[in-house]
């Protein structure tokens, strides 16, 4: 199963990844970030993510810190 | 033994920092310094040294920063209106504690002025034009003897107290060519391994910079600065006293105009007149302590610069005793005579010196 | 299997500053990533410069030496030449935005390359100056509105903008010119393959190498940071196109 990890303290909430994700496995969360925005989480009920770290690579806030692939 | 040899304060100034291991140095031309650079454009491609003819002043002291990081020493030399445009990077080195030897032969000015004599860029060098609360070492020749051992020493305190030093030269001396000695640097190496940009090699990487958003940080950063510039003030104070310790008129003069203060200090004494110079080496830090303490005996202090009397003020804030301060100079041009300056006494001290 | 993680260059716990949305991260981060690959960090020094890329050192992980503004390729080649006087070579590259590399300090870069310095220039356009707030550079396009250009630069009152990469490119000592993207992961991944081949050209000791990063800057902008996106992609592209303008690196 691939999974990545997102560290909510860097999320900026500028939601990049959201669009990157060739999944839609990214949304925004219930947690507000250092923008007073919403952050990002990562949800993937149905193993779809195949580890491929577009989210990672878009990110300009290095708030993605591991992409893991199976 | 080492013979003296016929010598130009400019070349002198290019030996001695070859000599004490200057391993890189960037400058643009003007007058009347060129010879530092031309001198030095062979002898350093020789060996392999770092030399670029840089595109302006701002490009060479630039690159001087960026060669003072690397903990080697560094020198560039310019003259008054281009040493202007140099100023902001001073600051930057002052802020940053890098070691930049700067060589200022000056002209007259202001603004591009000439390359008449003149010794107009006293304020610049110690007061600075940099923004900030900073200071650059200033010393100052008036031989060319002293052109090379103040060379020496200007490298050696650059690195000891990691900080900017000018070595304020008259024009005159810069072109000027007398006997001197390349004697040996008398001082020491001085490690730089603990600060120095060289590469994050089993260490932690190291960052120089002034930029310091942290308003605490910025503050206790300025005031570490000036601790580091208080004891400067305590140690490093350098002058020469002629015939001071019983002078009833004390002439104050820097680089060549300490010479003819002498030789007008001489004149008076073949008169019975108890005359004395005081000449300051460092003017940043300037030797107020010892001026004040000789200040007490005399009656007049007289101030001869080749300016509009820049270290006057340095004078008066030295001087706390009821001594009369007095002024005599002339911004450009012809070096002032003998018999000008030696009138421009009389008429000073004519009060209580009657008979002359 | 970890297949990313952050880069071993970037600073541990370091958190970006710069805005939301903003590419200067995306750029430390790929520059980050390649000092790893070429394994450079401990010959690195980094030269960052005023404005919002003055900030580098925080984030590296590497010798940084901050230049005064513009003048950072000066600096640079002070670095490059003071440790090859010890018979050193060390890794020396500029991280400037656009009104540090080529409107204050242009006299510095362009020297830089037309001596054929052998140092990396990195030059991120953002088309304004960031950090002061979003005033007219020397790259603001034709009637681009900033707070010094409010009814949109014109070319009878402001000028013309600059074209740097391929200014650059003219210079006898530019071996590589480039300009690239950030605006999605097939350019995020050609601009780390261009770094990477600029950085290449210096390693090879070819001369000066450059590359300018077309960047968004969403706050003065006032766009989010997919408009941004979609502005460079659509828009600055036509006026900045994307391409190697010099890569003489094998002649």
């Amino acid at each position: 199963m691939s999974y990545i990890k997102i560290d909510q303290n860097k999320c900026k909430s500028c939601y990049l990844c959201i669009d990157a994700c060739p999944y839609k496995l990214i949304k925004k969360s219930n947690n507000t970030g250092t923008t007073g925005e919403l952050t990002v989480e990562f949800s993937d009920t149905e193993n779809k993510c195949i580890g491929c770290a577009q989210c990672a690579i878009v990110c300009p806030d290095i708030a993605i810190v591991e992409v893991n692939r199976e | 033994m080492i013979e003296k040899s016929l010598l130009k304060g400019n070349i002198a100034i290019a030996r001695a920092a070859l000599n004490c291991g200057c391993s890189c140095y960037f400058g643009y031309p003007i007058t009347p310094q060129t010879e530092i650079g031309e001198f030095l454009s062979l002898e350093m491609q020789k060996r392999n040294l770092a030399y670029v003819c840089a595109e302006s002043e701002i490009g060479a002291i630039n690159m001087a920063l960026g060669a003072a990081s690397s903990g080697q020493k560094v020198m560039a030399s310019s003259s008054s209106c281009a040493v202007a445009l140099m100023q902001e990077t001073l600051s930057y080195a002052a802020s940053d504690e890098l070691p930049i030897v700067l060589v200022n032969v000056m002209r007259a000015g202001p603004g591009q002025g000439y390359i008449y004599p003149s010794q107009g860029d006293y304020n610049q060098a110690t007061i600075g034009g940099g923004n900030g609360d900073y200071k650059t070492i200033v010393l100052s020749p008036s031989s060319v003897q002293e052109c090379i051992e103040l060379t020496y020493k200007s490298f050696y305190l650059a690195q000891k107290y990691r900080n900017p030093v000018i070595l304020l030269v008259d024009g005159l001396l810069g072109q000027m060519a007398e006997p001197a000695t390349i004697t040996q640097n008398p001082y020491p190496d001085i490690d730089t391994s603990s600060w120095r940009l060289d590469g994050a090699k089993d260490r932690p990487s190291r960052n120089i910079h002034s930029l310091e958003p942290n308003q605490n940080k910025l503050n206790q950063h300025v005031l570490k600065l000036y601790q580091k510039y208080q004891q400067i003030e305590q140690s490093e104070p350098d002058w020469e006293e002629y015939l001071c310790d019983d002078a009833e008129i004390i002439l104050t003069a820097f680089g060549t105009m300490a010479r003819s203060a002498k030789a007008i200090c001489n004149h008076f004494r073949e008169q019975g007149i108890k005359m004395g110079v005081f000449r300051p080496i460092t003017l940043y830090p300037f030797p107020y302590k010892r001026l004040r303490e000789l200040s007490f005996k005399a009656k007049y202090i007289i101030d001869i610069e080749m300016n509009m009397g820049q270290m006057l003020k340095d004078v008066r804030l030295g001087v706390l005793s009821n001594s009369q301060i007095s002024f005599i100079g002339k911004p450009v041009g012809d070096w002032l005579k003998k018999e000008e300056i030696i009138n421009a006494i009389k008429n000073i001290i004519k009060e209580q010196y009657a008979s002359i | 299997m970890q297949v990313y993680s952050i880069p071993n260059s970037i600073k541990k716990d370091s958190k970006f500053t710069f805005c939301k949305g903003c590419d200067h991260g995306v750029a430390i981060k790929i520059i980050a990533e390649i000092i790893d690959e070429l394994n450079l960090r401990e010959n690195t020094v980094a030269i960052s410069s005023s404005g919002c890329s003055v900030l580098l050192y925080d984030f590296l992980d590497i010798d940084c030496l901050e230049a005064p503004h513009g003048r950072a390729c000066a600096v640079a080649t002070g670095v490059k030449r003071a440790h090859r006087a010890k018979g050193e070579e060390k890794f020396v590259f500029t991280y400037q935005g656009d009104g540090d590399f080529a409107s204050i300090g242009l006299g510095e870069s362009m020297h830089s390359a037309l001596r054929g310095e052998n140092i990396t220039a990195i030059c991120i356009n953002n088309t304004n100056y960031g950090m002061t707030g979003g005033q007219m550079g020397p790259t603001s396009i034709m009637g681009q509105l900033t707070t010094t250009s409010p009814l949109g630069r014109n070319k009878e009152y402001h000028g013309f903008p600059i074209k740097t990469a391929e200014q650059i490119a003219l210079c006898e000592g530019t071996k590589f010119s480039a300009r690239v993207a950030l605006y999605d992961v097939k350019n995020i991944l050609k601009a780390k393959k261009t770094i990477k081949k600029a950085f290449e050209c210096q390693l090879k000791n070819k001369g000066f190498s450059f590359v300018e990063i077309l960047s968004s800057c969403p706050t003065n902008w006032k766009l989010s940071a997919q408009d941004s996106h979609k502005k460079i992609a659509e828009e600055l592209t036509k006026i900045y196109p994307l391409d190697i303008f010099k890569d003489t690196i094998d002649d």
